[in-house]
């Protein structure tokens, strides 16, 4: 025992080959990570994916390092200190309980190492999260199993791509018909959920033209794995041009106006499906689908058009499909709050019908 | 002296007689080295069964275009592969389990503070397990074991029933709560100050406020979402005015400190088999014991991270994201002591030994990858994918599940008095270490290339690393057959233990294996720390304990 002791208070030549060899596997690891060609692995498009690109190879490479030293030492360790068979049965290792310095030290650093991160981390969520909306406008729609997207100056909704040009700050809002998904382009190095009743931006500018796949990565029902069909496209201006215009026009037919708060809307036709889904997007985080007292900001509308108890709607007209379109165009502030208009909405004529061909349709 | 010492020993110094009838003695058990035992095995058979759903899983997955079962039946597979493993296996184990088996006899006590109670957190267990799995003759959850509304509101009706399984396994869990804590505080024996406690116990006593307090969070998250399938009541359908978003905050406030319930017991669990082995004190055991308080204090404070895609306020995303930073501090504390306590040390390479050292190098790794969930910048591309998905397989199969193991082949002498057979451990160790990595390694470059989790189908380019991990985990699954094996074979033909076959030091190798029904003849008193191997035991009392004299106190006289 008393020989142990001895032992105890030195390291040993072995001790410091191992933490050499150690170190020098250490540095190769992380110097493996800052040159990784991780663009090879998957593209990176936006600014910011670039900037994770970087932050992500620090953190790997730190993390190497330290994974290089805990198991190195585990295994130098555990068969340097390995029991041999000519010791006594009842031979017991350095009897040390702890080590007040070396314990300073090893909380001290890895706390030092936590505000790094923390500060470098801070940055870079700054430049991700923190911007200001601008530019291209572009709203996506989580349905199951597919993506819809819409632009402000498209009538209707374009299916299938989403077209960006290069250089072009984009706003992109996400939302929900149904359940959750989450709209997640792997070369953006970015995600983030379509939840219903909800608007969600994200904000980014892409400097590199290409197609990119488009992955719902939140489950969201049967065919959840096969909701990865879609593309983000980033072209040059020109090109980004006449697809924005060729869609227009080949829309053109779909509705006929941009969202107006004026003029007479045709209601025949409505399709009470579409407006189902844009009920759920626009209008079911202020009204219920409770009857008219289950209240949120405005009132429950079922059966608002078939209520024997309320036969006006809230501004005193009868309550038929006119006029709740009428409301819908035109807006309503009353008692409860403000209805906003159609512009505000951002409901075409086309979508007025739509919706209130769903309302007409609850009893 | 020893009467001296049993009349101090206080509330718990008086022995019931033991109960007679196998019924009473090993089914309806008041005894807690039964009812530890009786949670092992069902933990054990429902792990069996959750395996079966994971192989299911790995053999879809070896093919892009999936095939081996459909969609829905996929969906389904995984998800209650992911709430049986969790709910099921590693919680009831690690607490109820382990717990149970050990930590009153660390403590130098006869029994738990509620045996009646106990009783009944036990057999709510298995009823509710049985509940989970018949689910799937209706149709069985399919939204993943986290079953986010609204899609979970679409569910078949079998989601229901995984709310009332759920629930009950979470009225099971707080009743272990209370009666651990209160046995932890009340009923330890004389000279067990809370700074000699055995590292095990620290580790059940932070567990247990979470199991109390968390699982509250999640009873009532349940219910919302048991209302809202059955009677329409819309607390989370945003189109009758319900927030989707409420559910993942009540559900994950439970499910972040539930992974520090997976966690902490399994720390004492090393923290115990590692001096053993390495003949050495453990190294800094007030910094390990505190940081379990720590961590178990922090956790409630993070749970967040899981919902930075979710939109959750600019403020909160930094907030929750330096909150969950904190917690790399005490946990590499703890990781850099383990492995300051083999310095040094005369190790023996037994099987737990083997299994505890496997636990530190595998647990580190899913801390590290940790990092990169827990900052916004990174998360916000690897969310929802099979990072993640390597992440935690990492923290909770080459963690906790590598704790179990170690704490299988520490204890199972105590409890059946047999050792497990060392060379089949060995080669179940290899065989799940290796098929582990093969299984779990490459999920973390799928997921950063595009690979989204809860898939039953994918990408053709991701098909080779997909077989190479359906290859690993079927040498996974050879591995725990020989644990499997070893046990049915140890139990009846393995090598007699005796009282102490691996010459540790805490309380309950110092008496009988089994030990007697009521543990101690006489409460012992206790000095000091148990982790000094270069002193006497540091406990009086324990004269009669392996001798054939009957306790001083069975007398029938029973107040
Ligand atoms: C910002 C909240 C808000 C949104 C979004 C909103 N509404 Fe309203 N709505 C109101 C309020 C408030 C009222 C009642 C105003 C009052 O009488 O005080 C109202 C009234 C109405 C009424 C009249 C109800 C009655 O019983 O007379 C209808 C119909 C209606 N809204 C339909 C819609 C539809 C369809 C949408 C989605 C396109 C929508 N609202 C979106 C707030 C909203
Ligand atoms: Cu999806
Ligand atoms: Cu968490």
């Amino acid at each position: 025992m008393v020989e142990q002791k001895a032992q105890a208070t030195s390291l040993g030549r072995g001790f410091w080959i191992a933490t050499a060899v150690m170190a020098v596997a250490a540095v190769a690891g992380a110097i493996y990570w800052v040159y990784a060609p991780i663009e090879s692995w998957v593209p990176s498009i936006i600014l910011t994916a670039h900037q994770v690109d970087v932050f992500f190879r620090f953190l790997a490479a730190v993390g190497t390092a330290i994974y290089v030293f805990v198991v190195g030492y585990i295994v130098y360790f555990t068969i340097v200190f390995g029991a041999k068979k000519t010791d006594p049965p009842d031979a017991i290792g350095v009897q040390i309980h702890d080590n007040h310095k070396l314990e300073f030290w090893w909380t001290f650093f890895p706390t030092l190492l936590v505000v790094i991160i923390a500060i470098v981390s801070y940055l870079i969520w700054a430049e991700i999260i923190l911007k200001p909306a601008s530019g291209v406008v572009v709203e996506a729609i989580g349905h199951q199993f597919n993506f819809t997207f819409r632009y402000p100056q498209i009538n209707g909704e374009v299916t299938d791509e989403i077209h960006l040009p290069v250089n072009v700050p984009v706003t992109l809002n996400l939302t929900s018909s149904d359940v959750i998904h989450s709209f997640w382009v792997p070369a953006m190095r970015l995600k983030n959920d379509t939840i219903p009743g909800m608007v969600t931006a994200i904000k980014f500018t892409p400097y590199r033209t290409g197609r990119y796949p488009i992955i719902c990565a939140q489950f969201c029902g049967t065919l959840h794995s096969t909701m990865n069909k879609q593309v983000l496209v980033v072209e040059d201006e020109a090109s980004f041009n006449a697809w924005y215009h060729g869609m227009q026009l080949k829309n053109a037919h779909v509705s006929n106006a941009l969202p107006s708060t004026s003029g007479t809307i045709a209601l025949t036709g409505g399709d009470a499906a579409a407006g189902q889904a844009l009920f759920s997007q626009k209008c079911s985080a202020c009204h219920a689908l409770g009857p008219f007292d289950q209240k949120i900001v405005g009132p429950g509308l079922r059966g608002v058009l078939h209520d024997p108890k309320h036969p006006t709607l809230v501004d005193g007209d009868p309550a038929t499909p006119e006029n709740a379109a009428k409301i819908l165009q035109q807006g309503f502030t009353g008692p409860m709050g403000t209805m906003p208009n159609a512009t505000t909405n951002g409901l075409s004529d086309k979508d007025i019908a739509n919706v209130v061909a769903y309302l007409n349709s609850l009893k | 002296m020893s009467v001296a010492a049993a009349h101090s020993g206080g509330i718990a110094d008086h022995i019931h007689p033991e109960p007679q009838g196998f019924v009473r003695r090993y089914v309806f058990s008041i005894d807690h080295k039964i009812i530890g035992i009786q949670y092992l095995i069902t933990g054990f058979v429902f792990m069996m069964l959750a395996g079966l759903l994971a192989e299911t899983i790995r053999t879809q997955l070896l093919n892009a275009s999936g095939g081996f079962v459909s969609p829905d039946t996929y969906n389904e597979v995984y998800s209650v592969h992911g709430s049986a493993m969790v709910w099921l296996v590693i919680i009831p184990i690690a607490t109820g389990g382990f717990g149970n088996l050990v930590f009153p006899l660390m403590i130098g006590a006869r029994d738990v503070a509620f045996p009646w109670l106990n009783m009944l957190s036990f057999w709510i267990f298995p009823v509710s397990g049985l509940m989970l799995f018949s689910s799937f003759l209706m149709g069985a959850p399919a939204a993943g074991w986290t079953e986010y509304p609204p899609v979970s509101l679409q569910g078949a009706p079998g989601t229901t029933m995984w709310c009332a399984a759920i629930f009950l396994v979470g009225v099971s869990s707080t009743l272990t709560g209370i009666n651990f804590l209160v046995t932890i505080l009340k009923m330890r024996a004389p000279g067990m100050t809370f700074t000699r406690m055995p590292l095990f116990v620290w580790g059940q006593f932070a567990t247990a406020p979470l199991l109390m307090i968390a699982t509250t969070a999640l009873a009532a998250a349940l219910a919302a979402l048991f209302m809202e399938r059955v009677f329409g009541v819309p607390f989370y359908d945003p189109t009758k005015g319900g927030s989707p978003v409420l559910w993942q905050h009540m559900f994950w406030f439970y499910s972040h400190p539930a992974v520090y319930i997976m966690i902490l017991p399994l720390f004492g669990i090393i923290s115990e088999v590692l001096p053993t082995f390495s003949r050495k004190p453990i190294f800094g055991y007030k910094l390990i014991a505190f940081s379990s308080m720590a961590i178990a204090l922090l956790g409630f404070m993070v749970w967040a991270h899981h919902m930075f895609t979710s939109g959750l306020a600019p403020f909160l995303q930094v907030l929750f994201m330096v909150m969950t930073f904190t917690i790399a501090v005490p946990t590499g504390v703890k990781i850099f002591s383990w492995i300051a306590t083999l310095w040094g040390g005369k190790i023996h390479y037994s099987t737990a030994m083997l299994f505890a050292l496997g636990f530190l190098a595998l647990f580190t790794f899913g801390g590290i990858t940790g990092v990169f969930l827990a900052a916004v910048p990174t998360d916000l591309d690897l969310h929802g994918t099979y990072f993640v998905v390597g992440h935690f397989h990492y923290v909770l199969v080459g963690g906790s599940l590598m704790g179990v193991f170690a704490g299988m082949y520490y204890w199972f002498a105590k409890m059946s008095g047999r050792l497990l057979n060392e060379t089949l451990g060995k080669v179940h160790f290899w065989l799940f270490f290796v098929g582990f990595n093969m299984t779990f390694l490459p999920m973390h470059w799928l997921g950063f290339m595009g690979m989204p989790r809860w898939v039953a189908t994918y990408d053709p380019q991701f098909q080779f690393w997909n077989r190479f991990e359906s290859v690993g985990s079927y040498i996974m699954t050879l591995g725990i057959l020989c644990f499997f094996i070893n046990v049915i074979y140890s139990i009846r033909a393995g090598k007699k233990a005796g009282p102490n076959p691996w010459n540790a030091r805490t309380l309950e190798w110092q008496i009988p294996s089994p030990p007697n029904y009521y543990n101690f003849k006489h409460i012992p008193t206790v000095y000091g720390l148990p982790y000094d191997f270069s002193q006497p035991l540091p406990y009086t009392g324990l004269e009669d304990e392996l001798t054939d004299s009957p306790p001083a106190q069975l007398t029938g006289a029973h107040h």
